[in-house]
C-alpha cells in the first residue's frame, strides 16, 4: 500500500499551488480556479484518509465538498458579475474602492 | 417633653419648606411667598421657645440625625443635632429676629412695590434655615457646610437688585473675601480630623474633651511632629481664619460695608444679628478648645480691641445712615472677639444677644427711615423726622441708648462684663490684654459720639430736605417689629446684671451665667472659666473693679454722646468732621483698605494664577493631547494595511497561517 | 501576426513565496509524522454501494462509515439556494423573468433586426 505521506504531500502540493494562484492572478476567474484547485487538494486528503482508516466516511464527505464547491462557483460567477458591471473589467487590483 | 427635642429638626426644616414654597409656586401666592417665610418663622419660633423651656429644665440633647459617610477604619462624617444652653438660647435669638425680618419686609419690600420678590424669601427662607442648621450643628464639618451656606444666601440676597451696578460687585466682594477666611477654616476642619479623627462639640469623644486630655498626658493624639500646644494654636488659628471672615474683624472686614447695597432687612437679619454673630457663635461654641491655647486667645483678643477700636474711628465720619451702622456692627463683634479673647465666655455670649437685638433694631429702624426718605440714606438730607415719626425714633432711641453702652439699656450691661473681664484677667498678668482693653475702653467714646451723631443728625434739628419735612408714613408692619425690638433692647440688659450683684452684694441675679452653667460637663461657663490660662487681679478689690470699670466706660460713652449732643443737636449742624481734615479722608476711604485689597488681589493673585494656568494648558493638557496624539499617529499609518486589493489580503492571511502553523509545530514538537 | 504566449513573470508573482513558505511547513510536518499503516479496503465490497447507503441512513454497506442523511439534505438545500442566488446576482434592473431564455422562433429577433414588419 502507498503509504499515506504521499498522498498528503500531494494535497499539501495542489494546496499551494491554489494558494499560489489566489495570491498572484489579477483575474478574478482565474483567481476563482485556483479556489476550486485549493477545494480538490482537501478532497483528496479527504480520500487519503478514507484508505487509511478503512472507512468510507471520507469519501462520503468528499463528494459533499464537490456539491459545495459546485454551490460556491455559482455565487462566486454571480459575484465576478456584479464585480465587472460596477468596475467594468474583471482586475482584482483593480476594485480597491473599500481601503482606508 | 421628651418629645421636644424630636421636633428638633422640624426648627430647621421649617424654613428651609418656605424656601422651597417661595421657589416653586412665590409667584402666585399673594405676597411673593411672605405669609410662608413668616408662618415658617413663627413655627420655628414656637418650637425655638419649647425647647428653651425644656433646656430651662435642665435636659440637653446631642444626637446624630444622619451618618452621610461612615469610615472604614476613618472618620464617620455625620450631621447632628447639639442643644445646649447656648444652642437653645441663639436658636431663640435668631427665630426670633428672623421672624421680624420677615413682618418687617411686608412693609420694607412688599409695600414699596419691589419686583422679584419670591426671590427674596426663597433667600431670606434658605438663609433662616442655614442660621439655624448651623446654630445646632454637633461637628465642625456640619458647622463648615451651614457656614458656607449662609455666605451663599448673603452674596444671594446683597445681590438682590443685580441690575443695578453696585450689588452684584458688592455681593461678589462680600462673598469672595469670606471665602478667603473660610479657606483657612476648611483646612482647620481637616487638621481637626486629621488631628483628633473626630470633629464633635461635645461629649467625651469630642475634639476639645480630647484636647485637654492630650494637654494633660491622658490621650495620645497625632500633632504632625509638634508639640500638642504649638499644634492645637495653629489648629485654632486656620479655624479662626473662617471666624475672622464671617465676623468681619480686621483685615477681613472690608465686605461688610458694602454689604449695606442689599435691602435693609436683609441687613437687619445677616449683617447685623446673625450671620456675623456665626464667626464669634463659632468660637464660642469650640471655647473648650480655644481655651486651651494662650497664644490662641491673646490674638483673639488684639483682633477684637484693634477692630472694635478701628472701625469705631470709621464709623465717625460717614454720611449714609447704614454705612454708620454697618461700621458700628464691625465694632461691636470686634468687642465679642476680645471677650472671647480676654476669657469673658458669658460676657460675649450676653453681648452677642443684646447686641443681635439692638443692632437689629437700629437697622430696621434705619429700614423706616429709608422708606420715609424714599430710599435717600445720606444723613445730611434727613433732620426733624422724630415729631414726624415718633415709634420709629422712640425705638430708633433704644436701640442707639443700648448701642453707646447708656446704663440701664442692655449694651451698657453687656459692654460692661466685656471690659471688665478683660481688665481684671489683663491686670493678672497679661500686658496684651490690657492693650486690648485699653483700645476697647478708648472705642467706647467714639462709639457714643458716632451713634449719638447719627441720631442727631436724623431725628433732630430742622428737615434739611423736602423729603425730610414731609416724609413716607409707615404701617403696623414696620412698627411692631421696631416695638418689640425696642423693648428687648432696653429690657435684655436685666438677664445678667452683674455689676449689681457684686456692688449690692446681691446674690443670683445673673441669670445668663447660671444658664450657660446649666449646660454638660465639657461645653459649660464653669469648666471654660477653670481652662482660661488667665487669673483675675483687682484694684483694691472686686466691687470696687467693677464699680471703676463701669464708672469709666459709662462717663466715655457719656462723653462721647455729650460731644455729639454739643456738635450736632442743633437746629443747622455743619459737618463738623471736615476739621479733621486730612484724618478725615483717610477716614472716609476706609484706611484705604479696599484698594489695598484690591491691589492684592491683582499684583499678587492674579500673577500666580496666570502662571498656574500656563501650566495647567501646557504641561497638564500637553500631555494628555500628546498621549491622545500617538494614538492617532499610530492609527493613520496602521490603517494602510488596507489596501482593497484582496490578493494582499490572502498574503496576510496565508503569511499568518504560516506563522501560526510554525508556532504550533515548534510548540507542539512536530518538527522532531 | 501573433506572438507566442510567453510566461507573464515579474514582481506580482513575490506574493507567492508565502505559499511556498506554507508548503515548506505543511511537507515538514507531514513527513515528520507517523501515521498507521493504511487499512485499505476488502477486495469485492462495493464501495459505492457502501457510500450510496450511508448518505441515506441504512446500514446495509459492506464497508462501515458514518451516516450523512443530514448533510444529504443540507448539501441538496444549499444547491438549490446557490442557484437561486446565482441568478438573482446575474440578474439586471428591470429585467423581466426568463423572456430572453424563450425559443420563439426568432421573432423577436427578426423584429429588432429589421425594422419594418411584415407580417
Amino acid at each position: 500500500m502507498v503509504p499515506p505521506q504521499y498522498y498528503l504531500l500531494l494535497s499539501a502540493a495542489l494546496f499551494c499551488i491554489g494558494l499560489f494562484g489566489i495570491l498572484t492572478r489579477r483575474n478574478a476567474l482565474l483567481f476563482l480556479m485556483s479556489v476550486e484547485l485549493m477545494l480538490n487538494a482537501a478532497n483528496i486528503n479527504l480520500v487519503a484518509f478514507s484508505n487509511v482508516w478503512g472507512n468510507v466516511t471520507g469519501q462520503t464527505f468528499g463528494l459533499f465538498m464537490m456539491a459545495l464547491a459546485a454551490a460556491e462557483v455559482a455565487i462566486g460567477i454571480g459575484i465576478i458579475l456584479v464585480l465587472y458591471r460596477n468596475f467594468d473589467d474583471v482586475d482584482v487590483t483593480k476594485a480597491t474602492t473599500m481601503r482606508w | 417633653m421628651v418629645g421636644i427635642f424630636d421636633f428638633a429638626p422640624a426648627i430647621v426644616l421649617l424654613p428651609f419648606v418656605s424656601f422651597l414654597v417661595a421657589l416653586a409656586v412665590g409667584d402666585r401666592l399673594p405676597k411673593g411667598g411672605a405669609l410662608a417665610g413668616i408662618a415658617a418663622t413663627a413655627g420655628s419660633l414656637l418650637l425655638a421657645a419649647a425647647t428653651f423651656l425644656t433646656v430651662a429644665g435642665g435636659r440637653t440633647y446631642d444626637a446624630t440625625i444622619y451618618t452621610w459617610a461612615e469610615g472604614i477604619e476613618a472618620v464617620d462624617l455625620t450631621f447632628g443635632i447639639l442643644i445646649d444652653p447656648l444652642s437653645a438660647m441663639m436658636l431663640l435669638i435668631v427665630t426670633l429676629i428672623a421672624f421680624l425680618v420677615h413682618v418687617f419686609s411686608l412693609g420694607y419690600m412688599n409695600d414699596e412695590g419691589e419686583v422679584g420678590l419670591p426671590r427674596y424669601y426663597a433667600g431670606l427662607g434658605l438663609f433662616t434655615a442655614s442660621m439655624l442648621g448651623f446654630v445646632v450643628a454637633d461637628n465642625l464639618l456640619m458647622a463648615f457646610m451651614f457656614f458656607e451656606l449662609v455666605g451663599l444666601c448673603s452674596y444671594l440676597l446683597i445681590g438682590f437688585w443685580f441690575r443695578e451696578p453696585g450689588p452684584p460687585s458688592a455681593a461678589k466682594k462680600a462673598f469672595l473675601v469670606t471665602r478667603f477666611g473660610d479657606y483657612f477654616f476648611l483646612v482647620g476642619v481637616v487638621a481637626v480630623f486629621a488631628t483628633f479623627g473626630t470633629a464633635a462639640f461635645s461629649g467625651s469623644g469630642s475634639f476639645p474633651a480630647l484636647a485637654e486630655a492630650a494637654l494633660h498626658g491622658e490621650a495620645t493624639v497625632n500633632t504632625f511632629g509638634f508639640a500638642p500646644q504649638t499644634w492645637f494654636t495653629i489648629v485654632g488659628l486656620l479655624v479662626l481664619g473662617g471666624v475672622v471672615g464671617k465676623s468681619a474683624q480686621f483685615p477681613l472686614h472690608t465686605w461688610l460695608p458694602d454689604a449695606m447695597e442689599g435691602p435693609t432687612p436683609v441687613s437687619a437679619l445677616i449683617h447685623a444679628a446673625t450671620m456675623v454673630a456665626a464667626g464669634v457663635y463659632l468660637v464660642a461654641r469650640m471655647y473648650g478648645f480655644y481655651a486651651l491655647s494662650p497664644d490662641a486667645l491673646a490674638i483673639i483678643a488684639l483682633i477684637g480691641g484693634f477692630t472694635a477700636l478701628f472701625a469705631a474711628t470709621m464709623g465717625v465720619v460717614k454720611r449714609e445712615i447704614k454705612q454708620v451702622l454697618a461700621y458700628s456692627t464691625i465694632s461691636q463683634y470686634g468687642y465679642m472677639m476680645l471677650a472671647l479673647g480676654g476669657g469673658g465666655y458669658v460676657a460675649a455670649t450676653f453681648h452677642l444677644m443684646t447686641h443681635a437685638f439692638f443692632k437689629a433694631l437700629l437697622f430696621l429702624g434705619a429700614g423706616s427711615v429709608i422708606i420715609a426718605m424714599h430710599h435717600n440714606e445720606d444723613m445730611w438730607d434727613m433732620g426733624g423726622l422724630k415729631e414726624k415719626m415718633p415709634v420709629t425714633y422712640y425705638a430708633f432711641l433704644s436701640g442707639s441708648l443700648a448701642l453707646a453702652g447708656i446704663f440701664p439699656f442692655s449694651g451698657f450691661w453687656s459692654k460692661d462684663e466685656v471690659l471688665y473681664e478683660t481688665l481684671i484677667h489683663g491686670l493678672g498678668g497679661s500686658p496684651v490684654l490690657l492693650a486690648a482693653y485699653a483700645m476697647g475702653l478708648l472705642a467706647v467714646f467714639f462709639t457714643g459720639f458716632y451713634t449719638f451723631r447719627m441720631v442727631f443728625l436724623t431725628f433732630h434739628g430742622e428737615p434739611r430736605t423736602q423729603t425730610a419735612s414731609d416724609p413716607h408714613s409707615v404701617r403696623w408692619n414696620v412698627k411692631g417689629p421696631l416695638a418689640v425690638l425696642g423693648v428687648l433692647a432696653a429690657t435684655t440688659g436685666l438677664v445678667n446684671m452683674v455689676p449689681v450683684e457684686k456692688l449690692l452684694g446681691i446674690g443670683g441675679i445673673d441669670f445668663l451665667h447660671q444658664w450657660l452653667d446649666m449646660s454638660t460637663e465639657s461645653l459649660n461657663a464653669h469648666h471654660y472659666g477653670e481652662l482660661i490660662p488667665y487669673s483675675s487681679a483687682y484694684i483694691g478689690g472686686e466691687a470696687t473693679t467693677v464699680a471703676i470699670g463701669a464708672g469709666v466706660s459709662l462717663g466715655l460713652a457719656l462723653a462721647g454722646a455729650g460731644l455729639a449732643h454739643l456738635l450736632y443737636n442743633v437746629p443747622e449742624p455743619v459737618e463738623h468732621t471736615d476739621r479733621l481734615g486730612g484724618i478725615k479722608t483717610l477716614l472716609y476711604n476706609n484706611y484705604y483698605q479696599d484698594e489695598y485689597q484690591v491691589w492684592l488681589a491683582n499684583g499678587v493673585t492674579r500673577p500666580v494664577a496666570r502662571v498656574a494656568n500656563k501650566f495647567d494648558q501646557g504641561v497638564v493638557d500637553g500631555v494628555v493631547n500628546g498621549v491622545s496624539s500617538v494614538s492617532l499617529f499610530s492609527g493613520s499609518r496602521v490603517r494602510r494595511i488596507q489596501t482593497g486589493v484582496v490578493s494582499n489580503y490572502a498574503v496576510l492571511l496565508t503569511l499568518g497561517l504560516t506563522a501560526l502553523l510554525l508556532a504550533f509545530g515548534l510548540l507542539g514538537g512536530w518538527f522532531v | 501576426m501573433t506572438t507566442k504566449p510567453e510566461l507573464n513573470l515579474g514582481s506580482h508573482l513575490v506574493p507567492g513565496l508565502a505559499a511556498v513558505a506554507l508548503f515548506v511547513v505543511m511537507a515538514a510536518a507531514i513527513l515528520s509524522a507517523s501515521f498507521p499503516d493504511p487499512q485499505g479496503f476488502a477486495g469485492d465490497a462495493s464501495i459505492i454501494a457502501s457510500i450510496g447507503y450511508a448518505m441515506f441512513n441504512l446500514d446495509f454497506g459492506a464497508i462501515e462509515g458514518e451516516s450523512f442523511l443530514a448533510a444529504l439534505i443540507i448539501i441538496a438545500i444549499t444547491l438549490d439556494v446557490a442557484l437561486d442566488g446565482s441568478i438573482h446576482l446575474a440578474r439586471r434592473e428591470g429585467d423581466q423573468g426568463g423572456s430572453s431564455l424563450l425559443a420563439d422562433g426568432g421573432r423577436e429577433l427578426k423584429q429588432s433586426l429589421f425594422e419594418e414588419d411584415d407580417d
